[in-house]
């Protein structure tokens, strides 16, 4: 029954190995990243320059807010397969509401901007919830019902746009898209205050300490008396939010909306996640992880255009070079698990 | 300690010297020699934590990481996995079967090396092989019996088969005992007889003391991931083991399970939950009890009378078919464990796996359920900690700093935190699913203690086991449950065992 403290950890080497061995879900990915950094800045001149720096934060930020979002739904140990078909009906919604130039083919219903905002979140939350009802009250499996969302949220995208391209959105939205302030774009500081939010929430609040015990062990949550629906609910509404908000602000970015707009991005918002060392296993991770991890896919894919390959290769090397990313990563957390052992 | 010399025809099957264990910084064992002959089925006992579980592990292959040497037929060894233990002829039967409910006892007995016939599964060799072994052990079951349906007694040894099946010289039996009823206690005995006759050797890890001194030679006692003494079963008597156990005479502990128990319940305590004419699926139906303020109400019946799922419709977890559950006079519907706990009603089930957090620190895990007082909107970590912290000294959890990972604590100190999770919420009604299941007379006795204690300031408890000793040692008032019905109520008498059995 006694077990007196410690005495094998009492030398400090010992105790900075286990220390190390815990952290090694947090070092490893930025280990990667810094491999990365160092490789591109020997690789190429134009890599490490401050405009190139501000072009990546650029870059990420669209992904980055649905990575946000998709962290609170993977620390839950499920998943969204939705998300980026989710931002794409947001940015189709706010654009149908808003009014467009004579010769754009849609027949769509100006409303103040203001209105159209409120109505393409709404749309957002509302997919969200439909997906938060296929989980918690159907039973079906999150990847299940994400995957047929994915295909209802393009399918609603579909039938606002008929296959024609809308450009017009509502003025705050163009400004906080594509705009920029004191030579910042607001895009990036819509992105660090979803981050910073997202780790709030998930660090210092009882919602998030849910989320993380939900997805540590949810059968345990349960039975300590947790309503696991709610959080369940909840993170997938949230994920779907965070996706409206993204896809409004990318349809500014990008000056458009149209069809598929951000279907690269759920790969990407995925491998950030992921890559930064959030377990696909629930209740380890974080929104630090989500910044390294966008930072690692930020800098591979910026990099991977300062370097001189055939730009159809590319496509296979950032493919590889995500793998061997995760193996890294898998690795690291076997290691750390291996120092948890359960003794009796 | 036996030695060799004393038996000089037969050597030294499992010879460990100097095996010291850590976890995380935790010392599981220190310098443990230990020894197995031939034929001989030795008896393992200790506290919780003490430590044989983590020697047994080690052994199995299952931790590979400790210091020390390890011989096998005088072969030095030292095993990656538990492939390696088991190529080796060291087979165990965890205390949580490993067996594939879906697939047929033949297909168990088997499992991973069917006899194929051009390349197809050979049903017939291997239903005839499956009969003949299990026969060989005295088990008689038709071989294409589907796994599930048998009585867990069976499955158990049938597990047991399939371990000696494969090879195995030396078997390690973790608690084996404590699923099973008397019955099928004397069949795995006998069983075990035939084992030992046959050559091979027996590792019995059990906290039934009786068990332990009906089938072994040999007992060793653990203490502190310490080896206290081993001495023939001979010489020995379960008051001395006891002693040796827990470092001290301790008779008072042995007279509250074993003799009469004189059940006095105080009516005058208030209704807190009531429940009428419960039904859940084949389970139970009928069930009506009150549960009343300052009571403990136990609810003994054999396993799989219905009692487990009872536990789970009055926390919420399952919705009943038919019945109602009143709180104070006021009907509850319990749509889930959220609802339950909101109405006062807390469950602690009877595997702590499910209701701990091992990746999490001791303190996250002991104020989950109280996180709604605690804090609305914030966190406040600093409030956490100080409320683990009281609950830690008042339960007496080791180690006692509250940041370290639960998987790190021993599992008698694991169920202590589970429990200290709702003792830090307080509910009306308490709900304790198997209590002192896989504990140690020490621990069983601080589980009387806290219980005792909680009821005294008002709480209803509702103890449900399928061991006597523990209906009897904690309850002031009886339920038996047979096969989903209450039969019998004990209240105001006194009452032993075999008059609890009797009814059951």
């Amino acid at each position: 029954m006694t077990m007196p403290a410690q005495p094998s950890l009492r030398k400090p080497a010992m105790r900075r190995r286990a220390f190390l061995r815990s952290q090694m879900r947090n070092i490893a990915p930025f280990v990667t990243l810094i491999a990365l950094v160092a490789f591109f800045w020997v690789a190429s001149p134009s890599f490490a320059t401050m405009d190139n720096v501000a072009n990546i934060l650029t870059q990420i930020s669209v992904a980055g807010i649905m990575a946000v979002g998709l962290t609170f739904v993977i620390l839950c140990a499920e998943i969204d397969l939705s998300f980026a078909a989710i931002a794409n009906a947001a940015g189709i919604v706010v654009a149908y509401f808003t009014t467009q130039a004579s010769y754009v083919n849609v027949h769509n219903i100006p409303l103040p901007g203001g209105v159209a905002i409120v109505l393409a979140i709404l749309a957002s939350a509302v997919l969200g919830l439909v997906n938060a009802f296929g989980l918690t009250v159907i039973g079906l499996p999150s990847f299940i019902m994400t995957l047929a969302m994915m295909q209802i949220a393009a399918g609603i995208c579909a039938l606002l746009v008929r296959g024609q391209i809308v450009y017009a959105v509502p003025d705050l939205v163009k400004e906080l898209g594509a705009g920029s302030i004191g030579g910042v774009p607001w895009i990036v500081i819509v992105l660090a205050a979803f981050l910073l939010v997202g780790h709030i929430v998930l660090t210092y609040t009882r919602f998030g300490r849910y989320v993380y015990m939900v997805g540590g062990n949810r059968e345990a949550a349960e039975y300590s008396g947790v309503n696991v629906n709610r959080v369940l609910a909840a993170v997938l509404v949230i994920s779907a939010v965070c996706a409206g908000v993204a896809g409004m602000l990318g349809v500014a970015h990008f000056g458009s909306a149209q069809q598929n707009e951000f279907d690269g991005y759920l790969l990407d918002a995925i491998a950030a996640v992921v890559v930064g060392g959030t377990s696909l296993f629930g209740g380890r991770g974080g929104i630090g992880n989500t910044i390294i991890g966008l930072f690692v896919l930020g800098v591979l894919n910026n990099g991977l255009d300062h370097v001189q390959i055939d730009s159809f290769l590319k496509i296979l090397i950032r493919g590889l070079i995500l793998l061997a990313a995760l193996i890294i990563n898998v690795y690291a957390q076997n290691l750390r698990s291996g120092s948890v052992q359960e003794a009796d | 300690m036996i030695a060799p010399e004393e038996n000089p025809s037969i050597g030294t099957r499992l010879r460990m010297e100097g095996i010291s264990k850590s976890f995380g910084g935790v010392t599981a064992l220190r310098e443990v020699d230990f020894e197995l002959g031939p034929g001989q089925i030795h008896g393992l006992v200790g506290e919780n934590g003490a430590g044989k579980s983590t020697l047994m592990k080690i052994i199995a292959g299952v931790h590979t990481i400790y210091q020390g040497r390890m011989l096998v037929e005088g072969k030095e060894v030292r095993f990656g996995s538990a492939r390696d233990a088991l190529d080796a002829g060291i087979g165990m039967v965890h205390q949580e079967l490993s067996v594939v409910p879906y697939l047929t006892v033949a297909e168990n007995v088997y499992l991973g090396k069917q006899p194929t016939r051009m390349g197809m599964i050979d049903w017939k060799t291997m239903e005839k092989g499956a009969s003949e072994q299990l026969r060989n052990l005295g088990i008689d079951v038709n071989p294409r019996t589907i796994m599930g349906d048998l009585p867990i007694g069976l499955q158990q040894l049938i597990e047991l088969a399939r371990v000696l099946f494969s090879g195995a010289r030396i078997v390690i039996l973790d608690e084996p005992t404590s699923a099973l009823s008397p019955p099928e206690v004397r069949k795995l005995f006998e069983v075990l007889e035939g084992v030992r006759k046959s050559g091979r050797s027996v590792i019995f890890i059990s906290h039934f003391l009786d068990d332990i001194l009906s089938v072994s030679d040999v007992v060793t006692v653990f203490r502190n991931g310490r080896r206290i003494v081993t001495e023939r079963k001979a010489n020995i008597d379960k008051t001395w083991v006891i002693e040796q156990m827990i470092g001290k005479g301790h008779e008072d502990i042995e007279e509250s399970y074993t003799g009469a128990i004189t059940l006095s319940s105080e009516p005058t305590g208030t209704t807190v939950l009531a429940v009428r004419d419960l039904a859940f699926g084949r389970a139970f139906s009928e069930v009506s009890f009150e549960a009343r303020a300052g009571e403990v109400l136990g609810i003994y019946g054999f396993m799989g009378c219905g009692q487990i799922e009872l536990s789970r419709v009055l926390f919420g977890k399952l919705a009943p078919n038919a019945g109602v559950l009143t709180a104070s006079g006021a009907n509850l519907r319990l749509k889930n464990t959220a609802a339950a706990r909101r109405a006062g009603i807390a469950l602690v089930p009877e595997s702590r796996r499910s209701m701990l957090f091992y990746q999490e620190p001791v303190f996250k895990n002991i104020s989950i359920s109280s996180l709604g007082r605690i804090a609305k909107l914030w966190l406040k970590p600093r409030i956490e900690k100080w409320i683990a912290e009281e609950q830690t000294k008042d339960l007496n959890i080791r180690p006692p700093n509250v940041a370290n990972l639960l998987g790190n604590l021993s599992g008698g100190n694991q169920q202590k935190v589970a429990l200290a999770k709702w003792l830090t919420y307080r509910p009306r009604v308490l709900i304790l699913s198997e209590p002192t299941r896989g504990m140690d007379v020490g621990a069983k006795d601080d589980v009387v203690k806290i219980v005792r204690k909680l009821r005294d300031e008002g709480m209803a408890v509702i103890v449900i086991s399928a061991e006597p000793e523990t209906v009897l040692a904690l309850a002031d008032r009886i339920l038996v449950m047979k096969k989903g019905r209450i039969v019998h109520e004990f209240a105001n008498e006194t009452i032993s065992k075999d008059g609890l059995l009797e009814v059951a």
